[in-house]
């Protein structure tokens, strides 16, 4: 190990890569909320029912298909760079939202809509005011599965020139470079772990009070 | 790429095909029988001790967030493991214990109190209420735990290639080096219909291990 090298992967590459990182989980995330919530609301009205079952299957089986395959798959239909690679992560982490915005609306107890239907709101009020308050935690908790999963995935993103610190690891293996290794892996993990833990701040922020933890 | 181009990689290589699946079924075997040994007993006593379980819980939930890249880099660089199997098999290890303790707990924590008080008043011992009550009862919950356990384990060990196993993946790897489309989307297709197949088959499994009374409708 040198500290030469240490440093020149942390204060020259690493910024850059970190930069590009952050790039494709963002988008890839807001991408993915946007889609997901409005689906899984729509799943989850009673008409679509049966509709909302074969979704979930279909994005089961997509899920179970593994990342660096994924990934793989998207080279040859999307060609390289960022885009594809946030087209392709954008079909995996599409599930656990999905999952849980109709977990989390179902689970909203019926005497509650009741209530509320009682009091005179309408479907609309009552899902913006009652459902969607109740459910932010799960969805959050289903937002927060696929924010840790892109950032993984992320990192094999660079296979298909995505960037990112993908790159820095690729880079490390190839020369057989720890400070590389170290300084890529380490600033992937934390930002894994310091989203993970952001988010389940706030799923705990956010539960309304009476609802308390389970 | 056409068909074709698929069908003979297919058969010029089968000989390497199954190689590498071989060496990638022993890698997830070897992971997921390691785990399973490890982890289950540890899901179990962590049922003993809200404190200890919410403690190892959150360590599981850390280690389970670091991307398996890094993951493996980072274990390569430690001179004890170094590229190759041994780093492989604990990276996959040390991914499987959210899952597997995470469920297990679960399993069992789920188990309708009084049920465990009617065994205890019959003259039950912990021991047998552990085997007799505790795990059947938690069985769909602990099974689906392995279940992703396999899926995963299958995914990750893919990745593996990078630090020096030559499995499946190995054929995502080199496709992409020499731009060899046909390679990279065969390799892809192989491991994402073995990962899709063994999610199949375990959720068949899932269902028919489930107690009667306790089936859940999905």
């Amino acid at each position: 190990m040198k500290w030469e090298n240490f440093r020149f992967a942390l204060f020259e590459k690493a910024p850059e890569a970190l930069w590009e990182h952050s790039l494709i989980v963002v988008i890839t995330i807001t991408l993915a909320i946007l889609i997901s919530v409005p689906l899984g609301i729509f799943l989850s009205r009673p008409k679509f029912k049966k509709f909302g079952l074969v979704t979930l299957n279909i994005l089961n089986l997509l899920q179970a298909v593994p990342g660096i395959a994924v990934i793989a798959l998207a080279l040859p239909i999307l060609g390289l760079g960022m885009k594809p690679a946030i087209v392709a992560l954008l079909f995996q982490s599409l599930l656990p939202i999905v999952r849980n915005t109709i977990a989390g609306l179902l689970g909203v107890s019926s005497d509650v809509k009741e209530a509320a239907s009682g009091m005179g709101m309408s479907q609309r009020r009552i899902l913006l005011e009652v459902e969607l308050p109740l459910a932010v935690p799960i969805i959050l908790s289903g937002i927060r599965t696929a924010t840790v999963y892109v950032v993984s995935i992320g990192t094999l993103a660079s296979l298909i020139g995505a960037g990112g610190l993908g790159n820095l690891i690729m880079g490390g293996l190839a020369l057989f470079r720890p400070e590389y290794l170290l300084v890529g892996a380490g600033l992937g993990a934390l930002m894994a772990i310091f989203l993970d833990r952001m988010i389940n701040y706030l799923e705990h922020r956010i539960t309304p009070p009476g609802m308390g933890a389970e | 790429m056409t068909l074709s181009d698929f069908t003979s990689f297919l058969m010029k290589n089968s000989k390497t095909i199954m190689e590498y699946s071989e060496n990638h079924f022993t890698l997830v075997l070897l992971a997921v029988g390691i785990s399973l040994a490890i982890w289950v007993p540890v899901g179990l006593l962590l049922t003993k001790s809200d404190k200890w379980a919410a403690r190892v819980l959150a360590l599981a939930n850390t280690i389970f967030c670091i991307p398996s890249l890094s993951m493996f880099a980072i274990l390569v660089t430690i001179p004890m493991f170094g590229l190759g199997r041994k780093s492989a098999l604990l990276a996959l290890v040390l991914y499987a214990m959210m899952p597997l303790i995470r469920s297990v707990y679960d399993g069992v924590k789920n188990v309708d109190r009084n049920v465990i008080e009617a065994a205890r008043g019959m003259g039950m011992g912990t021991r047998r209420i552990l085997i007799e009550i505790l795990v059947p009862l938690g069985m769909p919950i602990i099974f689906a735990g392995f279940r992703i356990t396999v899926v995963m384990t299958t995914g990750i060990a893919a990745i593996a290639t990078y630090i020096g196993e030559r499995n499946l993946g190995r054929f995502i790897q080199e496709g992409l080096i020499r731009s060899n489309t046909p390679m990279m989307v065969t390799g892809a297709l192989i491991i994402s219909v073995i990962a899709i197949g063994l999610d199949t088959i375990l959720g068949l499994v899932e269902k028919r291990i489930v107690p009667k009374g306790l089936r859940i409708s999905r």
